[in-house]
Formats: structure tokens, sequence, C-alpha cells
């Protein structure tokens, strides 16, 4: 018995310690839960990024400009510019979308086709977040703080502007709107025209102290902003207040939000022009003081020793492809032109055509090679020594063609005795493209030209080549390779300028003509661009040469000369589709077929026969993108522009 | 075992026995009496007795007996009845001629052993009936099945090898085999004295014991809503337990959309889906372990211990924030006492595609080719000529000049093989238990492989697993149980994967090159395949696509678990603990290998010889050798752990109690994030509990809490308490309820409510909704300034995906949940479950803040609501006849809806945009009212503005009439993309050795579209996310080469609009022209089974052999007739396969 006694107890103390364990290690994992229930799911460490981390030092803060500056529009670029594609300049297989399914009539309220509105508000609220922050930056002095402040105010300016010219009236964000503001103070109105167009040029003005005159180090700042950039920025600002399309437009008329406010000035307003011809000369002053000037062709070592007709063409080619050549003011460095270079490229050399590397998509239409000038530096239909009536009829190029039109080929009339611009802009079935490493003009065979009739090198596949037959060689730098190892393209690339010395010309004389009719002073700032192009005076030309010749002396006649030549010279660089529609005539450009030379024919005779392409559209409601719909369902306040 | 046995002594020496006596065990007596009785057996011969009683009791002559003589009489005196009253006037008689004269009207007999007599109950003992016990449907013997003799005590259960032995009093006694999952049966012994007993299972009431949260509980106990799965229903041909749900459970939504060998999980849902937010499947718990669908598809069936179906909110509530939208709770066997058993599966299965999708022939497709360029654009050069047309596929014509390709037959075999293999080792002692599987899948890909490549590019996925579940007993009250298991997956196969195959064949020009051109004389030395190519090259060759390599993958799940139970009941009784630690590694790479293909091209042909050259595109950038690349491995890592203490007793036999507390934690880590917040581990932690208390079982009542933790909400919103409970009235088990108890034999009613929270709100890679997620290094948002491309000076610039917003917090579920069970006759029992829940709360992206904010990321808040409500019903009715023959037949269906009643949205002119009251996976589109007879149609019609248009094109509906069509004009179409209602049914039927059972599933309240884009002919079609090879040029299907628009024959109701060698933006918007009605009923499976007799078994030393064949996906009832319709619009990927499998289980003791 006390055996098992002794056991039962050994047992019982046994099993009490061990109850005593157990009850210890429950309340140990008690203790462990409730003291780190919190600490277990805090699992975010304290150093975790916010938007402060961007201000507390320069370097940080510089990564915001440049935030700042990455909402630029890609300017050139046939998938981010509306005004590539979008128009009548450039056209393509029918096939493709993206802007030129604008230029197709598909502009739609749904979706709108290049909708920036949601990307610009955006930019526009970067910068002021950037200048709500800036004063927070400790280690920065005065100047730079000043001068990023006014960068910032730049781009502000800018993006509303890019915003206006697309959509109209515009809200305007002057300051952010917290994100916690109640729903009815986010609901904003549109602001007139002109309150956008003053705000606009206010941010400018306050901008401009702040700039640097000139960019002190160009390998590491070059395209940033300077005081040449924003006078040239207001004066576009001001030209375009004062141009048909904001000022009095009265089919905009209607345009009125749910207040009653008129979007639209009724009144047109001569004083307008006063205050952009001034802004235009205020920036081609500051332009002539850094150094600026319109752009030739003049190396300081010449292998070759060309020809004159060469040199000319070079300097009209060059003035866009080579980068922060001397006439362009402000080059968008957020836009290189690389890929869009082979893309736009014929088979120069027609031994490298199986190089898929080229595709030659964009083509232009018939209409813009009618456009440019007859060698005289008038009007085709106005040229009193050129055909215009027989400029579809074949004709056989002969010696003095060589530089223009390969020897012995027949082409159509319409490609002879042209503009040196007409040869440098376009390529064309037997022209002559200068570049492909053939750069010696002297004999007769060593240039290239280009065949584009069906079957040849330039249309052989359906998918490729020009629509029209012709291709943009303004945009192809000429020492451009096509390389024997496909699909290498050597390019070389540039940055698209937005804005070149000879726009601003052209601005200044439009400005001058419409506030003070025709001067020698809107001559004088014609001229050099003509003279840079090969050509005569405005004045010699069409006194001697045009069915017109007094043209030139009324506000009316010039107005017309400046508009064609501004259309001329700035060819392929996104200023025609906006242009029309800021003279207001687009309606009457683009409702006119889009044609070409029939690319399934073998034969000149067949080949050279115009064919339309597209019935474009064109109605007055194209005039403004439409907000989209969505937009307009979440803020009643937006009024929805007319007729969409 | 621990009967207590009363004795009744009558001797003199009775003290020193009766210590002894009261620990025997009654058969240990026998066995010493037994013993005694050789020594001295003649005691009982030689003494002679005198009795004289008229209408004693037994019990006086037992004690004469005993004062008489020295004999000692044993018996239980619970069992004999010492009242019977007897005659016996009896001199110098023997013991033997007293008892048997004194026994002679009863039942009653003894034994004499020396001084010692035993009396028993004779009742018992009159009959022995040996047997048997199998599962009808499986065939394996069961262990542990109660054998009783009807309207007594006595009984026996099944050994090792489901025999029995049991004496009945008389040869008409009847038996009653009872077992657990299984229909009680009642057998007339009829004089037979060995037995072959099939049980059949229990369909509904699967079990009486339910696999419930953190423990088990009774199925007449259950209050929630629990559904337990029947493994045998999920033992189908595939390597992919998920395929097997669709159809098979009430309140699951299943549907499978891809057939490819490894990405053949079907979609699951419990009770549809009542959220916006990025998670609406459930949770996956696998021995406790949150696991992936994928690790569900992999499990096997016949490791599964049990499988339940959680559905409301009392059964999901301990699961806390994890189990909003249901939970799905799997165990994995354990070893059983006992000897160790083996068995093993083999199946061999034949697998081909359900349907396969027609295509036009490849004439017809150049005509359509060319009429699409020029319907379009008469300027248009045509692409084929009619010479090449009139030559392709005709007589006599050179394949190679012009080829003629049918795809589908180059790359594709007509079926393949899959081959299955598990085996699991079972046993165990006092000390442990053990259980361990292993198993084999070999799935075969239907591609062709070219003989002259030296590797395998069809799909070859070999998946393994092993797994260990031991379990120890350390003492007494202590447990512990060790799980490993791991699941492996090897897969060789085509580079892009299987469904890329079957795409890139959709999209293969059938006539612009064939896959590859002989060796002619010019290239007899090349030591490459002469792959046909078109122009530069840029065309897919979808057979150098295929054949040019293979990819490898590997992955790995790897899983251990230690789990430790004590008994705490010296504290209390009832009380006891667990806890459970858990980790998982998950991995997976791949390395891909492949050559560049060479490609050829035709450079001329020569009629009248019927030669042709060919010259080859990619001679610099072709390679006769392998390269390889890969992906990124992903893994992850994770820990979970638990705690619970768990208290659980009855009272006064009438009040049963359990209480259930827990608490858990994991965490889990992965080191592909793509940003810092999500590189931070994820985690979870929780306090629930559970309280039952019932009643008699005749009222239940419970009560459970989750008290949550989510890591993404700030501070003050962090913890969650959702609450829940229910109660539950068993009628049948009333007083009242007596008199129709035998036919209503269950009647019961449950209703439960409670909320239930979720913190898998927004996006997954959305971690922390109270911290803006600033990007402060985006190259997106940065600049480059300077002279030159080189030597700039760039920087990133800053970015913000989301902003901070402290508010937000859980998406709570209100669940409520009605239930009625219902038995007939035992036979037939139904249950419907009637449910409704209410999310609130909903995460979403704030509709009223205009863009001109300028806010780079969406603000959001918790205002969204959506609710939902169905119901489930199933039923089963199972019949058991005297010939043998057992049948049983059961259904099920579900029907699930929700819709929107909170969602922020513009307010709307048109009142039909508003997604309120509408289904979450309602669709909104056009409605296509046909096609425009003409060009001049189309002018004059409102405008359509989603691009060219003209006659032939689809004419919408201008539904708000203002001229023109936009997306004010779409409007809800349709029915759901997720189906509402499932349902399922079929019989399985047993006669002596054979068996057999066929299953229907269906889908219906279901709408899908086909893919315009995807299906649009000539079109170059780059699949969402997906790479492109080269350029595609989509092929025709059959159907839309017989039924189109065109110039010839206007008409307006084609299946296919206008040809186009583009997209077409204005026909490929959605609308009802391409919509579809998903609803199908098929023929699931059907299965033969046989399995060899009890005698033959002995034979072959094995408890079970079983012989079966199946197939599944046989018949297919829909309207749609395209592809399989189960694909929905994802029809031309890897099909859905329809497989023939035989298979044979066999187990050995």
């Amino acid at each position: 018995m006390s055996t098992i006694t002794d056991v039962y107890l050994k047992y019982q103390t046994r099993s009490i310690m061990k109850k005593n364990i157990l009850i210890g290690v429950f309340a140990l994992i008690i203790l462990i839960v409730v003291s780190s229930c919190n600490k277990f799911l805090d699992v975010v460490p304290d150093n975790i990024a916010t938007l402060d981390n961007a201000f507390t030092m320069r370097t940080q803060a510089e990564k915001y400009l440049f935030t700042c500056y990455s909402f630029m529009p890609h300017d050139g670029d046939l998938n981010s510019d509306p005004a590539i594609l979008g128009g009548d300049e450039v056209w393509r297989l029918a096939s493709f979308g993206g802007y030129f399914n604008i230029a197709k009539g598909l502009q739609n309220k749904v979706s709108p086709i290049g909708d920036n509105w949601t990307y610009l508000y955006e930019g526009i609220r970067d910068c002021n977040i950037f200048m709500e922050n800036i004063d927070k930056v400790p280690d920065m002095d005065a100047v730079e703080k000043s001068r990023w402040i006014a960068e910032v105010k730049f781009l502000k300016a800018y993006y509303h502007f890019y915003l206006v010219r697309m959509y109209g009236p515009i809200p305007m964000m002057k300051v952010n709107i917290p994100i916690d503001a109640s729903i009815s103070d986010v609901k904003i109105y549109r602001d007139p025209v002109d309150s956008c167009f003053s705000y606009i040029t206010k941010l400018i003005d306050e901008a401009m102290p702040g700039l640097p005159v000139i960019i002190e180090d160009p390998q590491q700042e070059l395209g940033r902003t300077t005081q040449a950039i924003a006078l040239t920025f207001k004066a576009q600002v001001l030209i375009y207040a004062a141009s048909p399309l904001f000022n009095g437009n009265s089919d905009q008329a209607q345009l009125k939000d749910n207040k009653g406010t008129q979007l639209f000035n009724q009144t047109v307003s001569i004083a307008k022009w006063d205050s952009a011809a001034v802004a235009c000369k205020k920036a081609i002053d500051m332009c002539q003081q850094i150094g600026l000037k319109l752009y030739y062709y003049n190396p300081s070592f010449q292998q070759y020793h060309l020809t004159d007709t060469i040199v000319t063409q070079l300097s009209i080619r060059n003035c866009l492809t080579v980068n922060w050549n001397s006439e362009i003011i402000w080059a968008n460095r957020n836009s290189i032109i690389s890929g869009q270079q082979n893309a736009s490229m014929p088979y120069v050399d027609p031994l490298r055509s199986d190089n898929y590397g080229v595709r030659g998509d964009n083509s232009a239409p018939l209409k813009m090679a009618e456009m440019f000038y007859s060698q005289n530096g008038v009007p085709i239909n106005e040229d009193k020594t050129w055909d215009y009536n027989n400029r579809y009829t074949l004709r056989t190029a002969g010696y003095d063609d060589r530089l223009y039109i390969r020897n012995g080929s027949t082409s159509a009339y319409l490609n002879f005795n042209r503009e040196p611009r007409f040869y440098a802009d376009l390529g064309f079935d037997g022209g002559i493209w200068y570049g492909q490493g053939q750069y010696n003009d002297k004999t007769d065979l060593t240039l290239f030209s280009l065949d584009c009739k069906h079957g040849q090198a330039n249309n052989s596949s359906p998918d490729r080549g020009s629509v029209t037959g012709y291709f943009i060689k303004k945009w192809i730098h000429y020492q451009n390779i096509i390389n024997v190892t496909v699909p290498s393209v050597t390019t070389i690339n540039y940055f698209f300028p937005i804005t070149r010395l000879s726009s601003l010309y052209l601005w200044y004389a439009e400005a001058l003509n419409e506030s003070q009719g025709p001067t020698q002073e809107v001559y004088d700032y014609i001229n050099p661009i003509r003279t840079r192009a090969g050509l005569q005076s405005v004045e010699s030309s069409w006194t001697n040469y045009s069915s017109n010749p007094s043209k030139f002396t009324t506000q009316f006649g010039l107005r017309e000369i400046i508009h064609q030549e501004r259309l001329i010279e700035l060819a392929f660089e996104g200023q025609r589709f906006w242009d029309l529609r800021r003279w207001n005539e687009a309606a009457k450009v683009l409702n006119a077929p889009i044609t070409g030379w029939d690319g399934r024919q073998i034969l000149a005779a067949d080949y050279y026969r115009p064919i339309t392409y597209f019935n474009q559209k064109f109605g007055s409601k194209d005039y403004f993108w439409p907000i989209q719909d969505g937009n307009i369902n979440t803020n009643r306040n937006l009024v929805q522009n007319l007729g969409w | 075992m621990k009967k207590e046995v009363h004795l009744c002594l009558f001797s003199l020496s009775k003290h020193i026995i009766i210590k002894l006596f009261r620990i025997m065990k009654l058969t240990l007596l026998l066995t010493v009496i037994a013993v005694m009785n050789l020594s001295a057996a003649t005691y009982s011969q030689e003494k002679k007795l005198n009795v004289n009683f008229s209408s004693a009791t037994l019990g006086k002559v037992f004690k004469a007996i005993e004062e008489q003589s020295d004999f000692n009489i044993f018996y239980k005196d619970n069992q004999i009845n010492t009242n019977i009253e007897v005659n016996l006037n009896m001199k110098n008689a023997t013991i033997k001629d007293i008892l048997d004269k004194a026994f002679k009207n009863t039942n009653l007999s003894y034994t004499v052993i020396d001084k010692i007599i035993v009396i028993t109950d004779n009742g018992m003992a009159k009959f022995k009936v040996t047997g048997t016990v199998f599962s009808a449907k499986t065939s394996e013997t069961l262990i542990g099945v109660s054998i009783k003799e009807k309207g007594t005590t006595n009984a026996t259960i099944t050994n090792v090898n489901g025999a029995f032995t049991i004496q009945v009093s008389s040869p008409n006694a009847i038996l009653e085999i009872t077992y657990l999952g299984y229909e009680r049966q009642e057998i007339p012994v009829n004089n037979t004295s060995d037995f072959t007993i099939k049980l059949v299972d229990k369909v509904t009431d699967l079990g009486e014991v339910v696999v419930v949260a953190f423990g088990t509980q009774k199925r007449t106990d259950l209050v929630g809503s629990v559904t337990s799965v029947k493994m045998s229903d999920l033992k189908i041909p595939s390597s992919n337990l998920t395929t097997a749900l669709a159809g098979r459970v009430a309140g699951v939504i299943a549907y499978q959309r891809s057939g490819e060998p490894g990405k053949d999980n079907a979609d699951f849902f419990i009770r549809g889906v009542t959220t916006f937010g990025y998670k609406t499947s459930p949770l996956i718990l696998i021995d406790n372990m949150e696991l992936t669908t994928q690790d569900l598809a992999r499990l096997q069936p016949d490791d599964i211990e049990s499988f339940s179906i959680m559905k409301d909110a009392t059964s999901t509530a301990l699961y806390g924030a994890r189990g909003a939208n249901g939970v799905i709770l799997v165990t994995t066997k354990q070893g059983k006492k006992g000897k160790a058993q083996l068995s093993f599966r083999v199946e061999n299965s034949l697998s081909m595609p359900t349907s396969n999708v027609q295509l036009a022939d490849p004439v017809t497709y150049m005509k359509m080719a060319n009429e699409a360029l020029l319907t379009r654009n008469p300027l248009n050069p045509i692409f084929y000529s009619s010479e090449r047309i009139a030559n392709t596929g005709a007589l006599g014509s050179n394949p190679y000049v012009y080829p003629a390709n049918d795809w589908k037959k180059i790359m594709f075999k007509d079926n393949t093989s899959v081959q299955r293999t598990t085996v699991n080792l079972s046993g165990g002692g006092d000390v442990a238990k053990y259980f361990i599987s292993g198993s084999f899948n070999k799935d075969n890909g239907i591609m062709n492989v070219d003989k002259r490549n030296n590797f395998n590019n069809n799909i070859d996925l070999k998946s393994y697993t092993l797994r260990s579940n031991i379990t120890i007993n350390v003492t007494k009250s202590t447990e512990v149980i060790v799980r490993l298991s791991g699941n492996f997956d090897d897969y060789q196969g085509p580079i892009d994967g299987g469904a890329a195959v079957y795409q890139d064949v959709m999209r293969t020009n059938p006539v612009l090159f064939p896959a590859y051109y002989p060796v002619d004389a010019q290239h007899q030395f090349v030591k490459h395949i002469l792959f046909g190519n078109y122009d530069v090259g840029q065309y897919l060759n979808p057979y150098a696509n295929m054949t040019k390599g293979y990819k490898d993958y590997s992955s790995s799940l790897m899983l251990a678990q230690l789990e430790a139970k004590q008994d705490l009941s010296f504290l209390t009784p009832g009380l006891s603990f667990r806890t459970m630690i858990n980790t998982n590694r998950n991995s997976y790479f791949d390395v891909s290998r492949s050559y560049n293909p060479y490609y050829y091209a035709l450079n001329g042909y020569d009629q009248l010889t019927n030669t042709y050259g060919i010259s080859g595109i990619n001679e610099t950038t072709g390679t006769e050798y392998l390269g390889y690349g890969g992906s990124t491995p992903t893994l992850s890592s994770t820990l979970y752990m638990e705690s619970m203490l768990n208290y659980s007793r009855v009272f006064n036999e009438k009040h049963s109690f359990s209480g259930l507390l827990v608490y858990m934690l994991r965490n889990q880590l992965s080191p592909n994030a793509v940003d810092l917040q999500q590189s931070l581990p994820f985690r979870n932690l929780g306090l629930s509990g559970r309280a039952t208390y019932a009643y008699d079982s005749r009222y239940f009542a419970e009560f459970n809490f989750g008290y949550n933790g989510s890591e993404r909400f700030y501070q003050t919103k962090r913890y969650g308490f959702f609450p829940s409970a229910g109660l539950a009235w068993s009628i049948s088990n009333e007083k009242f309820f007596k008199p129709v108890k035998s036919v209503v034999s269950n009647l019961r009613l449950r209703a439960t409510y409670g909320l239930i929270g979720n913190d898998a709100i927004g996006s997954a890679s959305d971690r922390f909704f109270y911290l803006s997620n600033v990007n402060m290094n985006n190259p997106g948002r940065g600049a480059t300034f300077g002279q030159f491309e080189t030597g700039a000076f760039g920087l990133n610039g800053v970015s913000i995906s989301r902003y901070s917003n402290t508010d937000i917090t859980w998406e709570t579920s209100t669940q409520k949940n009605l239930a009625l069970e219902i038995g007939l006759f035992n036979k037939l029992n139904i249950q419907a479950e009637y449910y409704t829940q209410d999310r609130k709360n909903i995460l979403m992206t704030r509709a009223g803040i205009p863009v001109t904010m300028g806010f780079e990321a969406p603000i959001r808040a918790n205002v969204g609501a959506a609710s939902g409500k169905g119901t489930d019903l199933s039923m089963d009715y199972s019949q058991y006849f005297n010939n043998g023959i057992s049948v049983t037949f059961r259904g099920n269906f579900t029907y699930a809806t929700s819709k929107y009643t909170a969602y922020e949205e513009p307010k709307y002119d048109e009142p039909y945009r508003s997604r309120i009251g509408n289904s979450i996976y309602q669709q909104y589109g056009y409605i296509a009212e046909r096609l425009f007879i003409d060009d001049k149609e189309a002018l004059n019609s409102p405008k359509q503005n989603f691009g060219v248009y003209g006659g032939g094109d689809i004419k919408y509906l201008d539904v708000n009439k203002d001229g023109q069509i936009t997306t004010a004009d779409m409007v809800p179409i349709g029915n759901p993309t997720l189906p509402e209602i499932t349902y399922g049914f079929g019989f399985s039927a047993s006669y002596k050795s054979f068996d057999c059972s066929a299953f229907f599933q269906g889908l219906a309240n279901e709408s899908f579209w086909i893919d315009p884009v995807a299906t649009a002919p000539f079109v170059n079609y780059v699949y969402n996310g997906e790479v492109a090879n080269g350029l595609y040029q989509n092929q025709v299907l059959k159907a839309y080469a017989d039924s189109y628009w065109s110039e010839d024959n206007q008409n307006v109701n084609a299946l296919w609009p206008r040809l186009s060698p583009t997209v077409n933006s204005n026909d490929a918007q959605p609308s009802t022209w391409f919509m579809r009605d998903g609803s199908f009923l098929r023929l699931k499976q059907v299965e033969i089974g046989f399995t060899l007799p009890k005698k033959l078994l002995v034979k072959l030393h094995t408890s079970n052999f079983r012989l079966y064949a199946n197939a599944t996906n046989l018949l297919t009832f829909s309207k749609f007739k395209l592809w399989d319709v189960e694909m929905g619009g994802n029809g031309l990927g890897y099909p859905i396969q329809k497989v023939f499998n035989i298979g044979l289980s066999v187990s050995f003791n």
C-alpha cells in the first residue's frame, strides 16, 4: 500500500509542477501576444519615402524640377503630337490608328483621340506642388531657387497654353485644390479665353526675371528655359490670342457655361495684334542679342565643294535636323527624333531594299507638294511662267534637272521647276536624295534617286512605303545610313525644335501686317527666310512672276503671302495643324480630298495620275477637342465644346 | 473496453477473489476458468444434491446450491434474470441434472468448471455469423464498423480486415450495421452464416462528424452552414482536384476555362461574389494552413481525410478577416492504429479536346482576304492572284509553292495520354501512428514533336507529391503531430506554353508559306530545318515557334507543420490546449532553350518543270545552336502559428457546452517586390472564439467572434471585431414529433447572423492605405538636358501612386443564413439554405473628383456596397434492396446573385447607366440591332463614334435618342459573366462486385462574349500583355466564312459583319452582337467499377482490388457550337479535355 501511495503522490506533485509550467507557458504566450500585437502589425519602417522627402535637400528638389519638365508633350513625335498625323500634312496607310484617326474624322467625345486633359492637369498639379514646397529646401541659394521657380512657372504657363490650344477655354489651376476639399469645391468652371491668355502671359512675365539669358552650362542644361524662350513663348501666346480663332470668334458665341458666362470674346480687337507684334519684336531682339540667326549650311571643312543647289537644300534641311543650330530658339529636349526617321525614310539605296528597318510609312499628300512655290518663289497657280494646268503631264528630266530629278527619268511636270524647299523637303519617284553616304554631287550618277512605282524598291510591299508617292525628306538627317545588316539603320538623332527663329520672324510679320498693314518692316522679316530658301524677295518675286503682281501691297494679299510662306517654311514641323485652326481657315483647307500618285502602277503614264485616297471632313466643331464625356459627367460645371 | 463487470459472488472465499474479479475482465476470467477446468473436472459429476422448490426464484435455487456444496455460481447480474420462477423436486441429482431442469424453459445455459458454475444468457450464443464489410463505392474493407443484433446490446465491430464474428440469438436475428458516413443497414440473418456486406455512403449527411473551423462538430449539432464533400466525389481522372468541384457541392460556383496541363485550375467561388475588391476567391486551408488554389489543385484525393466548405458568417467567423468569401478547409489523413496497410492506385487516361474550333479552308481564306481589302477600299491592291487561288489545294499543284496548311494537323496530335499513380502506407501502434503517401502524375500535351530536333517540345508535366503525417502519443494526455509534405511540378513544354501554341495556330495565315521546305539540292548541306516564311521573315511560323525550343519549369511547395495537443482535464474536465506552428516555402523558376529558326521564302517557280527555288531570309540572325533564357524566379515563405484553448463538456447528459479561444498569427515574405512597400512582410493577427450550447439534442445556440488586426490600415482603424451567432432547432428530436418520426426522420431548422471582415481590398499591390506611395526615382517622370544625347544630364522624377488616407478600413459583410433540413424515411435527405450577404465599406474610387485636380492616383474611400443572395439546395436518396442492389441518387443546385447597392458614379442623365441594382458581373454594352444594309443606311443613321463604318457593320441602338451612339447608349446586357446557377445531379449503383455511376453538371444564367478582335479575320492580334513573336494574321473561323455580310450578299443578320483587313473598331465594341449564352449541361463523369470478391481477395493477399473505367466531359448540351462553351470568351486557347481513363486500386494488409 505504501508504495502505491508514494507513486501516486509523486505523480500528483509532478503533475502539479507540470501544471505550473504549463500555466507559466500560457501566461508567457499571452504576455508576448498582448505586448507584441501592435508591433507585429507595424511592418512599415519609419523612413519610407513621402512627398516631403522631395524637398529636404537640393538634389531631391532638382528631381522634382525635372518632374515638372517631364510633362513636356513630345512635339514632332507622331505618337504624341497631334499636329503631325492629325491634319492633312502627313498621310499614311489607312490601317494606321492613333492620332491619324483625327485626320480620318474619327474624333469623338467618348474617348477623345489625343486627350491630353488628364496628363497636363497632372503636370500642372506637380508644378503647383513644386511651388508650394520649394521654399522648404534648406541648401539652395536664392538665385538658383528663383531660377527654378521661374522655370516651373514657365512650364505651368506652357501646359495651360497647350490645353487652351486644344480645348479652347479651360479651367486655370492657379493653385492646387487641397486633397480634402469638398466635392463642390472641386467642381470648377472653364475660364473665358481672355482670362486664360492673360493668366498665361502673367505667369510668363513673372517667370522672366528669374530666367537666365543664356545657358551657361550647355553640356548639362541645354534645353532648359531661358529668357529668349520665355519671350518667344509669350509672343506665341499673344499671336494666338490675337488670331481669329480666339479674337472675336462669332462661331463660338454660343459657348456659355451654366452660369451664363460667355467663354469666347465676341469683338475683334486689333489691339491684340499690336501687343502680339510688340512681344514678337521683344523676343526677336533678345534672340539677336544672344546671337541667334538664320541657319546656313557652312561647314568648316568641305570635302566635295558642293554645288549651290545642294548647299541651299542642306541649309533648308538642316535647320530642322541639326541640333542646336543657330536659329533654334527652343528645342524639345524630351522629344528625340530617332526611330521616326527610319520609319519615314525611303529605300534610298536600291541595293539595300531588303532592310526592313526602313519603312517609309509617312508620306505627304499631293496638296503639300502643290503648296510649295515655283522656282520663282510664287505659288504655282500664280506663276506666269509655270504651266499650272498641265502640272500632271509627263516630262523627261534633262541635265539641268540632274540635282533635282534623275537625268533622263520621266516624271510629272509638278516635280519640275520648283523652289529649293520642295526638293529639300520631299522625296519622290525619280527625285534626287542627297545622302546615304553619297555626298559628292559633281558627277551625274553618284547621287541616289528614288524608285517608287509598283514593284520597285519603294513600292514592293503593300504595307510599306509612301502611300502618295511623296516622302518627307525634311525629317531625315542627311547623314543617316541604311546599313547592310538587317534591320540596322544609322540615324543622327535630333531634338525636335518647338520654335525656330524663322517662325518668330513670320509671327512678327503676320502681327505687323494685321495691325498696320503692309510695310517695309513686314517684308524685311519675310525676305531673309526666302533668301535662305534660295528665292528672291517678296517684292521682286511677285512683281516679276506673279499673275497678281501687286498682291503684296494689300493687307489681304500680304496675309495670304505670309500664311503660305509660313506653311511652306514650317511644313512638316507640326505648325500647319495649329496655324490653319488659329487662322480659322481649317474648314476651307481640310475639306479637300487627300490625293497622291497611283502606287499600283508600273508605267509612268499610269503612275502620274492623281487618285483620291481619302475625303477629309472638317466641321466647325473640329477646331477644338471635345472634352471627354466622362469628365463632363464628373463635373457638370464644365460645358462641352460646341458641336460635340 | 472499460466496461464494468458486476459479479455476484456466493462463496466463502469471496474476499480474496472480489478484488481480483473486480479488476479482471470477463474474458480473462473465462480463460483462467478454462485452465482450472482441466485439473478438476470430476467434482461436478460426483457431488449429489437434493433440491425441493416450488415457485422459487432462480436466485433462491442458486443460493441453495451454493449452501449445499462447494460450487460457486457466477453470472452478470444485470443480464441474468434471477427472478424467473422454477419448480424443482430432485434428490441425489448431479448439478448438471438440476441446472438442466431449472433452465429448461429459459434462454440460460451454464458451464461447470470444477467448482465454479458460470451462467450465461443463451440468447446470445445460438448462432454464429461471420462476414466482411466493404464500402459499396470504393470496395475497400471498412474497419471499425459496428455490427449489432437488433433489439439487443449484443454487438461487435469489424477488425482491420473488415471482418467480424458475432453470436446471435437465433438464425432469424437481424443485424444492424452502422458506420460513420455510411447508411445504416439492417440485414436479416436468414440462416446465412457468412456475409459480404456493402455499405452505401451517406450522401448529403456526409458523416456524423463534420470538420468545422478549428475542430469538429456532430452534423446533428451544426448551426452554421458547412458542407462536407465526400472524397469519392472528387476522384475524377484529372491531375487537378479543382476541376472536380463544379456541380458537386451546393453553394459552390465553379467553372473551368482552359484544359492546358498545369494551367487548368477551375475558378470557384463560394456563394458567388459580393465584392468588387480584388479578392473574390475563398480562403483555402489545408491542415489549417492558408494555401493557394494551385496547392489545392495538386492535392491527392486519396490523401484527404475531410473536405469542408464553410459558407456563412457563423462557420467562417473564426477566420475573421480572411473568411469573407467563404472557406475551404481540407485535412489530410492520419494514421490509424493497426497493421500496416499499403494501398496504391494507378490510372492511365487518354485525353482529347472536347471540341475543336473549325476553320475556313485555305481557298475560302484567300478569297475572303481579297474581299476584305477591296470591300473597305476599292483602291487596295489584292493580295492573292486568281492563279494562286486556283492552284492552292488543287490536285497536282506543288504544295510548297501553293501551300494550304492545316496548321492544327501539323501542330497537334489527336489525343494524348496521362498517367497517375498514388501509393500510401498507414498504420500505427500505441506510441505512434503514421500515414505516408506519395503520388506521381504525368500529363502530356497534345503537340507534335519534330523528329529532327533532339528535344521534346511537347508538354510533359510531371507532378510529384510526398506526404508524411506522424502522430506521436508523448504521454497519455499529450499528442504531437508532425506533418511534412511537398508538391513538386517538373514541366517541359513549349516556350510560351500550350495555350499560346493554340493561339498561334488561330492567327497564322494558312497559305502564305509551308511549315518547312524539304531539303533541296541547293541546301543539302545545311544542318537546320528549312522553316517557311514570307517577305522578310516577319511573319510568325507557328511550327517553327513551337519546335524551336522548349521550356523547363520547376515549382515546389514544401510544408512543415508541428502540432501539439495537450489534454488539460486535470485542470478541469473537458479542457484541452493545442498549438501549431507551420511554415511553407514556395519556389518557381523556369529556363528556356531555343534556337533562332532559319526562315526560307520561295524565290521563283517554273510551272512547266514544277521546280521552285528557295532562299534564306534571315541568314544572319538564324542559329543552329540553342540559346537560353529564363524569367525571374519567384519565391515566398510563410510562417503561421496558432494556439487554441478548447473546452467541451456535457452536464447532466442534457446540457452540452463547448468553448474555444484561438490566437493566430501569420507572416509572409516574398522577394519579388516591385517597390519598398510591397517588399514588407504581409501580416495578419487574430483572436477568435466560439461558444456553443446544446440542450437535449433539441436546441442549439452558437456564438462566434473574430477579432482581427490588419497591417494595411492606420492604427486607429487597424482592428476589427466581427461577431456572429446562430440558433438551431431539431424539431424531429422533440417528444411530440415521435409519432411521425418513422416518416419524417429528420426535421431541423437553423439560422445564423453575423459580420465578417475583409482586408483584401483595393488591389494586392496596395499595401498600406494610410501611407502615400511615392516613387522618388521614376524614370518615366524624369528629364534630360544637355547639348548631346550622350553625356547629358538626366534625373529621374517623382511620382505618386497612392495618396495617403488614414480613414480607409475594413470591408464588412453582414451575412444571414436560414436552413431547413428534412429527412424522409431515412432515405431521402433534403437540405435547403437561403442566404443574404450585405457588403459595405467596399473600397472604390471616388467618382466625383474631376481630373482637373491633377491627381496621379485615384482617390479612394470605403463607399461602395453590394449585396448578394441565393439558395443552396441539396438532395439525396438512397435505397438498398435485399437482392444486393444499392442505388443512390443525388443532386444539388446553387443560385447566387449579387448587386451593387452603393456605387459612386457620375450623375448620369440616363438612369440605365447606373450600376446600382445590377450584378457585379453585369456587362455593359451597346444593343446591336443588326448590320447596316448598305453605306447609305449607315450615313442616315445616328452617328456611331467608334471609327470607320458603313454597310455591313453593326448598327447600334441609339438608346437615349440623342442622334449619336456614345457611351451614354451602353446598357446592361445579358446575364452576368459569373454564372448565377450551378447544378449537378447523378446516381451511383452497385450490385455484388459491380458498381457504376454517372454525374451531370451544368451552369446557367451566364453570358460571355466572343472576342470580336481575337477572332477578327486577317488582323494581327496580340493578346494583352503578350510579347509578339512575329506578325500574326488571324485565321477565318468556319462559322464566319459561312455567314458574313458581303456586298453580294447583304445579309443584315450574318454572324460576322463586313470583312476588313484590320480591326474595325466599330464592330469591336462590347455589344449584344457577340454576346452568347454560357449555359450548358454536361455529362461530367461516368464510371463503372469491378471489385474482386472476397474469396479471390484472400488468394491474392489483398484486402481490396478494384478495377474501374471512367470518362469525363463525354457529352455537352449547349446552344453554342464554336468551341467548348465552358471556355467562355477564351475559346481560342487550349481546349478543355475529354478524358477516358482506366484505373486500378489495390490495398494490402
